[in-house]
């Protein structure tokens, strides 16, 4: 057995021990990747997972190091950028990905990517076609 | 503004790095620039990701003896130098399998995800990565 196996298993050990916390965490994330589009609020996770809003945002971090929310952001605009590249207009993109307003998909596109979806999509999806 | 736009990895051939990297493990070459003597610039990318980053496949342990030294310590330990992500781990686990991939570390569940580690032929270790 390596040196780095057994290192994993030490730390495993240590850190991935609680089945019934990593359930909670790694089902929470499945089901934002699969509904990212939907209106999602902690409650409903919380619901899903049948536990408290408050258990499920520190367990989430515990494993993830971000809060279900970020990682619903991360997600949103991650997919905003593959359709924004596939040509698809900046307000079908907005309300594709679950955003209601353009103007808070727009400024939290570019506090995430540092531009703003329009000028993603004229800088992917043109040279795409180049 | 600073961007990640290459990491490298260092290997002892080449040619035969990136015959590996891209036939087997099924990148795709990005740049290719001779340098000095045989030494090339030569840059990998994901099939699906070909604006992303590059891996450099850079001859360091040939000319740099601590690079050497380091390289042979993280082999030995069974440390991989990086990881690369898959959609499907067992999947990718059976078809590097078959092609004679070794691996030293079948995949294994951590927690939030699965990891395998194999051998690339030219000096390193890479984990795969699954996440769930």
């Amino acid at each position: 057995m390596t040196y780095y196996i057994q290192e994993l298993k030490r730390i495993k050990g240590v850190c991935f021990s609680n089945k019934v916390q990593i359930d909670i965490a790694v089902n929470t994330k499945k089901y934002i990747d699969t509904n990212f589009d939907k209106e999602i609020n902690l409650d409903l996770l919380a619901h899903l997972r049948f536990t408290s809003k408050y258990h499920l945002i520190r367990v989430f971090k515990k494993y993830y190091g971000i809060t279900p929310r970020q990682y619903l952001i991360n997600k949103r605009v991650e997919k905003a950028k593959i359709f924004l590249k596939s040509g698809k207009s900046v307000s079908d993109t907005c309300y594709t990905i679950g955003f209601g307003s353009i103007n808070s998909f727009s400024n939290l596109f570019k506090t995430k990517t540092g531009v703003s979806p329009s000028i993603y999509r004229k800088a992917t999806f043109d040279k795409s076609r180049q | 503004m600073m961007k990640i736009k290459i990491v490298s990895i260092p290997v002892r051939d080449q040619q035969k790095a990136l015959d590996f990297y891209t036939d087997v493990l099924g990148f795709v070459k990005k740049l290719d620039v001779p340098l000095s003597e045989e030494n090339r610039w030569l840059t990998v990318v994901s099939k699906f990701d070909q604006d992303g980053p590059e891996l450099l496949l850079e001859p360091a342990p040939n000319h740099f003896e601590p690079s050497k030294v380091y390289q042979d310590a993280l082999m030995k330990a069974g440390i991989p130098y990086t990881q690369f992500y898959v959609d499907n781990i067992q999947e990718e686990f059976e078809r590097l399998t078959k092609l004679g991939v070794e691996f030293s570390m079948k995949p294994t569940d951590m927690g939030t995800v699965i990891v395998a580690v194999f051998n690339d032929t030219c000096g390193n270790n890479i984990q795969l990565v699954e996440e769930k």
